[in-house]
């Protein structure tokens, strides 16, 4: 009797040792690859923005592609902060000594999408854009961990980038 | 899945160097733009070196302070950059090590006895090696800095002509050589498209059908005998702002032409009151586009010459290396194919509007396509040799190698003042890092693009040409070059430093500041000329303007202020 209860538990123990550890290593391993290759392209898409001064749907649309292929699905937001130079010239007109002030405006996710269904955003020199990633779904590994430890709270993404950077070009000429 | 961590580690690595790597580049490409701004000698050759080896430190400085965090200074990271590119107007600069060679001949030497006319027998070397170990340079001294201006010339020959083309950022060239028989040393604009018209006495400038006029400039300046910042009326030449004194209260000097240099005013002669850069523009680009075509053509007044060259059949076969060889493609043995390098089309394809291949300006031209075939071969050929020259001179066993640049980057090089930096060798763990980064910016005193006009309206706000708004606005009051909307400083003798706008309007909200309401056409000429009206009079005369103000090595300033009516 005794004997059986302790096979049981060995079978029982040796199960989770030898499928679910290793699948959990396993799928610990696919986040970290999901986590480069989105790290990679958060970065690659937001320094292509900075350096061309240009933001087209075609460009978005390829950066959601390239994260999406993890198999994963992503909340990706934007930033633009647009950078108003009149405020700073009207008071350095006044008053000669003084250097100036940078003044910005902020576009966000909803608004930047919007102006891309219509047509190219263009940035200009000065202007700073940023982009921000997170996994909306639960990848294997948080499943496993749930099943064994719960995590809890609405934010429990694994998969995370952000990127940002000032503006380096005009994106219509000059 | 060691493994697989180390690879995340090196790519993880890879992207953030490259990422300081763009910061860096553009540090210095900011350094460079301030510098010329606020400098009154930009554009001269020894303080544009100097604007380009103050804009190399900060690249070095920014690379140090963004790499500090992985335990590399600047002078080791200096090991890792085989070069640095600043690609400017007519040719381009590369940054990196050298040898210092000194002269090791004993001609040309120095008069040591005036009355017999002896000379010193010895080498500058022997000189400076005897006893003297404290100069500055020795002979064989590995020295990072700027090496010699390389132009975007291209050698070609025809028959018994044999003669180098000097292209620029836009349709400027300089021709040098024989052709014809003739030693020919020329320079100009070439443009199509333009009409002289006279009747009676005046003469009237067309361009694509849109009159070009004479027309008062004039800015904000800091007068630094005034400790004011004053509107003065102004005229450019070669790249330098003459300003008119306009002060009641000083009779002695109202009306003087003045120029400002270093934060000190220097007294002119007698310029015109009218502004006709524009028009000189139109007029000169005329003659010279008439002189490519033809070897007889009728100049813009009127008069028949023969001094012109003909070269409308020259195409890109004529191309030739500087041994006199053919450039042809290689194949991948590195045997000639046959095939010219730089193509087989003629190279001057002059057409109005009308012609079915548009016009010489455009930028689907055959000239154009030649201009950025002779760009693009003369920087990677330079380049490669740059880069590959480094491993003489780095202590680090990487092998550098000089990566290859994307076609749309090159398209960014090509077309506009650009900084190119490479960082290679570096260690990443399992790879080692060969990275470049290309920034290019054309708010800068190098060059006039068609971008860089801005429109001026009665509203006291400023607009890209392209605005929407512009179309049939009947506000339209100026053409500005962009640069004179960016903030400059001055500092006079006092050591007072003042900060004005040349232009104190402001930027439209929909063109300038969230660039949300431009058309974005390809051919700002023709989307100019087709709007018309005074938009189109404002922004080529405007353009016409600045491009013939703008500084350029051929120019002789004293020649081009006698054209402007100067009395001295």
């Amino acid at each position: 009797m005794g004997d059986t209860l302790i096979t049981v538990i060995a079978i029982g123990l040796a199960a989770v040792l030898m499928f679910v550890f290793p699948l959990m290593t396993m799928s610990d391993r696919t986040d970290d690859v999901s986590q480069l290759t989105v790290a990679t392209a958060t970065t690659e898409f937001v320094d292509d923005v900075r350096t061309t001064g240009k933001l087209t749907m075609d460009k978005y649309s390829k950066f959601v592609e390239n994260i999406s292929s993890t198999g994963n699905s992503y909340d990706v937001e934007m930033e633009l902060q647009v950078l108003d130079e009149n405020p700073g010239k009207k008071t350095t007109q006044a008053e000669s000594t003084k250097i100036g002030e940078n003044v910005y405006y902020t576009m966000y996710t909803s608004q930047i999408l919007e102006t891309l269904e219509s047509g190219t955003l263009a940035l200009k020199e000065g202007d700073i854009f940023s982009a921000n990633v997170k996994n909306t779904n639960t990848t294997l590994s948080q499943q496993l961990k749930n099943f064994l430890y719960s995590v809890t709270g609405n934010d429990t993404y694994t998969i995370a980038a952000e990127h940002a950077g000032i503006v380096t070009a005009n994106g219509t000429g000059n | 899945m060691l493994i697989l961590g180390n690879q995340i580690k090196t790519l993880n690595l890879q992207i953030s160097y490259d990422t300081k790597l763009n910061n860096a580049t553009y540090d210095a490409l900011k350094a460079f733009q301030l510098n010329t701004i606020n400098s009154d000698t930009s554009d001269l050759a020894n303080s544009k070196l100097r604007d380009i080896e103050a804009s190399a430190n900060t690249f070095f400085n920014s690379v140090a302070s963004n790499f500090n965090m992985a335990g590399y200074n600047q002078d080791i990271l200096k090991e890792y950059v085989p070069a640095l590119v600043y690609t400017m107007y007519d040719g381009y600069y590369i940054y990196s090590p050298y040898t210092n060679t000194l002269d090791d001949t004993n001609s040309n030497e120095v008069i040591i006895n005036e009355t017999t006319g002896e000379t010193d027998q010895q080498s500058d070397a022997e000189i400076l090696n005897e006893g003297n170990t404290d100069a500055t340079y020795k002979e064989g001294d590995k020295i990072s800095g700027l090496k010699p201006y390389i132009y975007y010339s291209c050698r070609y020959q025809r028959g018994t002509d044999d003669f180098v083309i000097t292209y620029s950022l836009d349709n400027y060239i300089t021709i040098q050589g024989t052709i014809n028989g003739q030693w020919v040393y020329d320079y100009g604009y070439l443009l199509d498209n333009i009409n002289i018209t006279t009747s009676g006495s005046s003469v009237s400038y067309r361009y694509r059908g849109i009159p070009i006029l004479n027309e008062e400039t004039s800015e904000y300046v800091y007068d630094p005998d005034r400790d004011e910042i004053v509107n003065y009326q102004y005229i450019k030449i070669n790249g330098v702002k003459y300003y008119k004194y306009e002060n009641e209260n000083d009779a002695t000097n109202n009306g003087k032409w003045f120029s400002i240099l270093n934060g000190t005013k220097y007294w002119q002669g007698q310029f015109d009151d009218t502004n006709s850069a524009a028009i000189k523009y139109y007029q000169e680009a005329y003659d010279f586009t008439q002189k490519i075509k033809n070897k007889t053509y009728i100049d813009s007044n009127g008069v028949t010459q023969n001094d012109g060259y003909g070269l409308t059949d020259l195409t890109g076969a004529n191309a030739v290396d500087e041994d006199g060889n053919r450039l042809e493609e290689l194949d991948e043995n590195g045997n000639r194919t046959g095939i010219p390098k730089l193509g087989n089309y003629p190279i001057f394809d002059f057409g109005d509007t009308n012609s079915p291949d548009g016009s010489i300006e455009d930028q689907d031209s055959n000239f154009n396509q030649q201009r950025l075939a002779v760009i693009r071969y003369s920087i990677e050929k330079n380049l490669s040799i740059a880069i590959a020259n480094y491993n003489n001179y780095s202590g680090v066993t990487a092998n550098f190698q000089m990566p290859e640049l994307k076609e749309d980057e090159w398209e960014k090089i090509l077309n506009n003042v650009s900084i190119i930096s490479f960082l290679q060798g570096l260690n990443i763990g399992g790879k080692v890092y060969n990275g470049y980064s290309i920034i290019t910016n054309n708010k800068n005193e190098e060059v006039v693009s068609e971008d860089s006009i801005y429109i001026v309206t009665n509203d006291n706000q400023y607009h890209k040409a392209n605005d929407n708004d512009l179309v049939g606005n009947t506000n339209i009051n100026k053409g500005i070059l962009n640069i004179d909307f960016e903030r400059k400083s001055n500092t006079n003798s006092n050591g007072i430093t003042r900060y004005f706008y040349p232009q104190e309007n402001l930027g439209c909200y929909t063109s300038i500041v969230s660039q949300t309401n431009v058309n974005s056409t390809d051919n700002m000429y023709e989307y100019i000329a087709s709007n018309g009206g005074t938009l189109a009079q404002v922004y080529f005369t405007a353009l016409g303007r600045e491009r013939y103000s703008m500084y350029k090595t051929n120019n002789n300033s004293d020649e081009l202020k006698v054209k402007f009516g100067y009395i001295p």
